[in-house]
């Protein structure tokens, strides 16, 4: 799942430099970490829905699920369970 | 007034550009003063003192340099010092009608104006597609008067507003006490420039209004595209939203028809479509659609544009993407 997120995250916004294992699973996607920007999460909102069939509807949980790849992977896992 | 995103990833919008902020003109006693006079006298009262505070103003080299970003461009051929002098106090003074005029709206109350809004209908037929509404304005007009022509939408309206610590102007709905009518996000209170909320409403099939003809500082979504005559820097999060969200995009401008009306026109909708993502090639035909519809607007009415931004500063404009300058914007 986590090496999935990283594949899209690097092929959806276009990271082309990079590759799943530069991305640590508890690396800031935001701001100092992997330097990804508000319209980057907005992208991503988008990908989560097209490649896991998880809409981020609710924004308070979208921002705590956006601190890394590990929250965003745990925050699709119960949402695809529920 | 509503602005647009600032992308920053934790970024606050408050940094303008080089050399210019959109704090208020004056201080906070002589816009008291201002809300005093036109309890005591209405507006015609409030008029005859602005015609002298703002010739006072205009006075000043650093307004007049304001005024002369658009001025030069909307009007190449006067430039004389006289000229451009009269020019700047004519744009000024039309601002400071349209204060006022929103300084009464919250003072006096909603019957002091009559708004007509004639493509209304126009608007609910997008609205029904109900995909969401990216209503994109510009500093032209009072949009805060022009917003009482919204009270039969059947939608929650949102707007993209940052005041900055240094502008007093009250809105119109703060003279009362009001709550205001609209909700308001607040970009540099949210996280990441407020976008996650921004794209929410519009997935809820609401209204989000955001300004298409200013970029803040830290905002490096921002797209060069020609405006009257010269590239002029736009900002690319309404676009990049409304792909997001498959919303339409209405551009929405009001104008000053006389002392007690207002006008709002719909100047376009635009359909940006889905996926394109921050292409920035692939969203420049629908920035420039926003940008002629702007052009159309100061053709008809050029005196009511009140972006003193310099926005056709393209020093800005990086070739670089923001990751790609390997950190957030």
């Amino acid at each position: 799942m986590k090496d999935k997120l990283k594949q899209v995250i690097i092929d959806g916004l276009n990271l082309e430099d990079l590759t799943p294992a530069d991305i640590g699973d508890d690396d800031a996607l935001f701001g100092e970490g992997l330097g990804l920007d508000s319209l980057d999460a907005v992208e991503l909102v988008i990908l989560v829905q097209k490649h896991f069939g998880v809409a981020i509807k609710d924004m308070k949980e979208g921002q705590a699920a956006f601190q890394s790849v590990n929250t965003l992977a745990t925050y699709i896992a119960e949402h695809r369970q529920a | 007034m509503p602005q647009s995103p600032d992308p920053g990833a934790s970024l606050p919008p408050s940094q303008p550009s080089r050399g210019w902020d959109s704090g208020s003109v004056g201080s906070r006693l002589q816009h008291g003063f201002f809300y005093l006079l036109i309890r005591i006298g209405g507006k015609p009262l409030a008029y005859v003192l602005l015609a002298v505070v703002v010739l006072w103003y205009v006075c000043y080299p650093s307004t007049r340099r304001k005024c002369s970003h658009y001025l030069r461009r909307r009007f190449p051929h006067r430039n004389g010092r006289l000229q451009r002098f009269l020019d700047s106090y004519r744009l000024v003074l039309s601002l400071g009608k349209l204060l006022i005029d929103r300084a009464a709206l919250g003072i006096v109350g909603p019957a002091t104006l009559q708004v007509t809004f004639p493509d209304g209908p126009q608007l609910l037929e997008v609205l029904a597609e109900e995909k969401g509404l990216v209503m994109v304005g510009s500093h032209v007009g009072c949009w805060q008067t022009a917003l009482s022509a919204f009270d039969h939408v059947p939608a929650g309206v949102n707007l993209v507003i940052h005041r900055a610590e240094n502008d007093i102007d009250l809105h119109y709905f703060e003279h009362s006490g009001e709550a205001p009518p609209f909700r308001i996000i607040d970009p540099a209170k949210e996280f990441l420039g407020g976008v996650l909320s921004m794209l929410e409403v519009l997935r809820r099939g609401e209204i989000l209004g955001l300004m298409g003809d200013r970029v803040f500082g830290g905002d490096q979504h921002r797209l060069g595209v020609e405006f009257l005559g010269e590239p002029a820097v736009f900002p690319l999060s309404p676009y990049v939203l409304a792909s997001s969200a498959g919303s339409p995009i209405v551009v929405l401008f009001s104008h000053r028809t006389g002392r007690n009306s207002y006008t709002l026109e719909l100047a376009k909708v635009i359909h940006v479509p889905e996926g394109i993502g921050r292409d920035e090639e692939a969203m420049r035909p629908y920035v420039r659609q926003f940008a002629e519809a702007l052009e159309g607007y100061v053709e008809r009415h050029p005196w009511q544009f009140m972006n003193f931004f310099d926005m056709w500063d393209i020093s800005s404009l990086d070739t670089t993407t923001p990751k790609e300058n390997g950190g957030a914007a």
